[in-house]
């Protein structure tokens, strides 16, 4: 029964990504996907959003912003090509007519694109994160337009999403009868009426496989023991200083020859090492050099060593109080 | 913990090996001169001190600086920076003397070139001498680009960072606290410190988590973090150090460079500088000792008061780009007030020779 249950949440938590993805497809550019609004153009994603700082402080906005004021449009990456590419922003008044529905083809259809456009920024590479500041001065109807030149085949991509300023409110009619398909969907699933129309052990079969598919382990190598000592002294934070790792197998066979990369950070602050650590020098007898440790604040630290030897990859992980 | 905080366990000034003149006497004199003199300018109105304003604890009172035109961000203070690994709020150099140059030749700060200021060491009798007396003779150069021209320009920045070696701060009523707690002498900690300091500072220590960036002597840990600040009028939020780490691995003043002094080039912060999208929206943490008359505040000077400051932490909103490292913390009013009073127990002006 449980077995049943984990496989039809499952299908449930997959049954909605795909949904997202057709939705996202159909809208042309950005899309809601949970709590994140994300911005395609074409293969190409980013964590989007609209702040209006000056009324609105830090509340985010996806597409339709409430009210004619300065706004930041801020593209976040979520694909590293778009930080080597050339990506320029146009913002027009919506004189498409399609409203929601507008599309490239459409954009590619305005006569005088240069006198329905409010904001425009020329293609400009930003290898970090995309952002725009433009202050609207009347409410209405826009349309977004992104375009990214890929560096090498010189291919536009581009993602169009009109919005609304002066938003009030019935922009997502479509969306929220999809979830409630879904809805619907999942309570036939747990209610076991999809298993009597299809057969129990088809769906809890094809379930478990999708759930096997996203939740596959890596494979890793026997189990190792890492100890570290601290040449410098005690661990104290703010001084950059080395450490000597000793790894070996749990039966104690010293293991010589890894790659050992080591990583770290709190997980409590969602934040790394405020440095980039690496093994400089292998010492032998299962000893590494690993240089350019620093810890920046105290609390809970994590320091990962992940080891690469010719039987897998271990991930051990050092929990530290400071 | 408390001795951690206390002025009393600052270290000894970290040597500059980069600097062959960071701890010489004379050009610390030299630097502190060029520090207050405004020809060191496009227009003759502009030096370090018309930014750095000693009465106002190195800083100018102002959101963005004001020179020969608006900079991008708030001026920071200078004192106890030798301490720190990193300049600027973004880190984009490595070295006081390295810092030092970047303004001179900022279009909206001194707006001049690195030939107009050896111009102007080359022309004053006085100068010149100072400088040939610590560095040799002034090169005879033509060419702009020149190692030649460099090594005169990095030269008189390495002047300026040994004078900014010495500005360092001084001891606060906070420190005189500490002093008390070590002696165990009751009185003396109930007349330097209010009930409301004593619980503001326990706050600091430990429910506000302050004490995870502003640890250590100097209340820094001279690193960087996003605090969900939120962006300026106008501008779209600054990147800061994620930008920063790349504009010092590639800036030819920085320790690894031909003009860096060490020639063994132990340059450790670049070799283990910490780049990616984790730095997205991180800033140098600020000391918070001498906060009095620093106001605004935030590397743009978007929050006006200490009170706001101590509001923004407690709600620890989402940023606007990256993620905020802080989480809200509850504090009630009156806990938000303690730790204001507690951190006015920072203050200890610092001032130097002008003239």
């Amino acid at each position: 029964m449980i077995v049943h249950r984990i496989a039809g949440i499952c299908l449930y938590f997959c049954l909605t990504v795909l949904f997202v993805q057709q939705h996202a497809s159909a809208h042309g550019g950005v899309v809601e996907e949970g709590d994140l609004c994300v911005m395609k153009v074409n293969y190409l994603r980013a964590h989007f959003k609209i702040y209006q700082p000056r009324v609105a402080g830090h509340e985010q906005y996806c597409e339709d912003i409430p009210v004619a004021s300065e706004s930041v449009f801020v593209m976040e990456y979520q694909h590293d090509s778009l930080s080597d590419m050339s990506v320029d922003f146009r913002i027009i008044r919506d004189v498409t007519g399609k409203g929601r529905f507008a599309r490239i083809e459409d954009i590619d259809g305005i006569s005088d694109l240069e006198s329905a456009t409010v904001f425009y920024r020329p293609p400009a590479v930003e290898p970090d994160v995309y952002m725009i500041n433009y202050e609207f001065i009347e409410e209405g109807d826009f349309i977004g337009v992104v375009s990214a030149k890929h560096p090498e085949t010189g291919k536009v991509y581009a993602a169009v999403f009109p919005f609304e300023v002066g938003f009030t409110g019935l922009g997502y009619w479509p969306f929220f009868i999809g979830l409630l398909v879904l809805i619907q969907l999942q309570y036939l699933l747990m209610s076991g009426r999809l298993k009597r129309w299809f057969g129990n052990k088809t769906v809890t079969t094809a379930s478990a496989i999708v759930c096997l598919l996203m939740f596959a382990p890596k494979s890793f190598a026997d189990d190792l023991i890492v100890t570290y000592t601290t040449p410098d002294g005690d661990l104290a934070i703010n001084k950059m200083h080395g450490w000597i790792l000793h790894i070996e197998t749990s039966a104690g066979l010293e293991i010589e020859g890894a790659i050992v990369d080591v990583e770290g950070g709190m997980p409590e602050h969602d934040h790394g090492l405020p440095t980039k650590p690496r093994v400089t020098e292998e010492l032998g007898g299962g000893d590494y050099k690993l240089d350019g440790m620093r810890f920046h604040m105290s609390g809970y630290w994590e320091v990962v060593v992940s080891i690469t030897t010719d039987s897998g990859i271990s991930i051990i992980t050092i929990p530290l109080q400071l | 913990m408390l001795q951690s905080l206390w002025l009393e366990s600052l270290p000894k000034l970290p040597p500059d090996p980069s600097n062959a003149v960071a701890d010489n006497p004379a050009a610390a004199e030299f630097g502190r001169q060029l520090f207050f003199d405004a020809r060191l300018s496009a227009n003759g109105d502009v030096s370090c001190a018309t930014c750095h304003q000693q009465e106002l604890r190195f800083t100018d009172g102002l959101q963005k600086a004001q020179a020969t035109g608006t900079t991008a961000r708030h001026t920071p203070s200078i004192v106890g920076t030798a301490y720190s690994p990193w300049q600027f709020w973004d880190g984009r150099r490595d070295s006081q003397w390295s810092q030092a140059l970047g303004p001179l030749e900022d279009t909206n700060e001194h707006a001049t070139s690195r030939a107009q200021v050896v111009n102007l060491i080359t022309d004053d009798p006085e100068y010149r001498a100072t400088y040939e007396s610590l560095f040799g003779a002034l090169p005879d150069w033509s060419d702009s680009d020149s190692v030649m021209l460099n090594t005169a320009f990095a030269n008189i920045g390495k002047s300026i960072a040994a004078f900014e070696r010495t500005v360092l701060p001084t001891k606060s009523r906070f420190d005189e606290y500490v002093q008390a707690i070590v002696d165990h002498d009751a009185d003396r900690q109930r007349q330097l410190f209010s009930d409301d300091e004593v619980r503001g500072l326990r706050l600091f220590i430990g429910k506000a988590n302050c004490m995870q960036c502003h640890n250590g002597p100097l209340f820094t840990n001279h690193e960087f973090h996003n605090t969900g600040v939120i962006s300026f009028p106008g501008d779209v939020p600054d990147t800061a150090r994620v930008a920063g780490v790349r504009e010092v691995m590639a800036n030819e003043f920085n320790c690894r460079g031909l003009y860096s002094d060490d020639v063994e080039l132990r340059c450790a912060e670049l070799d283990f500088a910490r780049t990616g999208v984790e730095l997205i929206g991180a800033f140098k943490t600020p000391s918070l000792r001498n906060l009095e008359n620093t106001e605004p505040f935030m590397h743009k000077g978007q929050i006006g008061t200490i009170a706001d400051v101590l509001n923004h932490y407690n709600e620890a909103p989402d940023a606007m780009i990256g993620h905020n490292e802080a989480k809200p913390l509850g504090l009630d009013k009156r806990e938000l007030g303690q730790i204001e009073a507690f951190l006015k127990t920072l203050a200890a002006p610092v001032f130097v020779e002008t003239s």
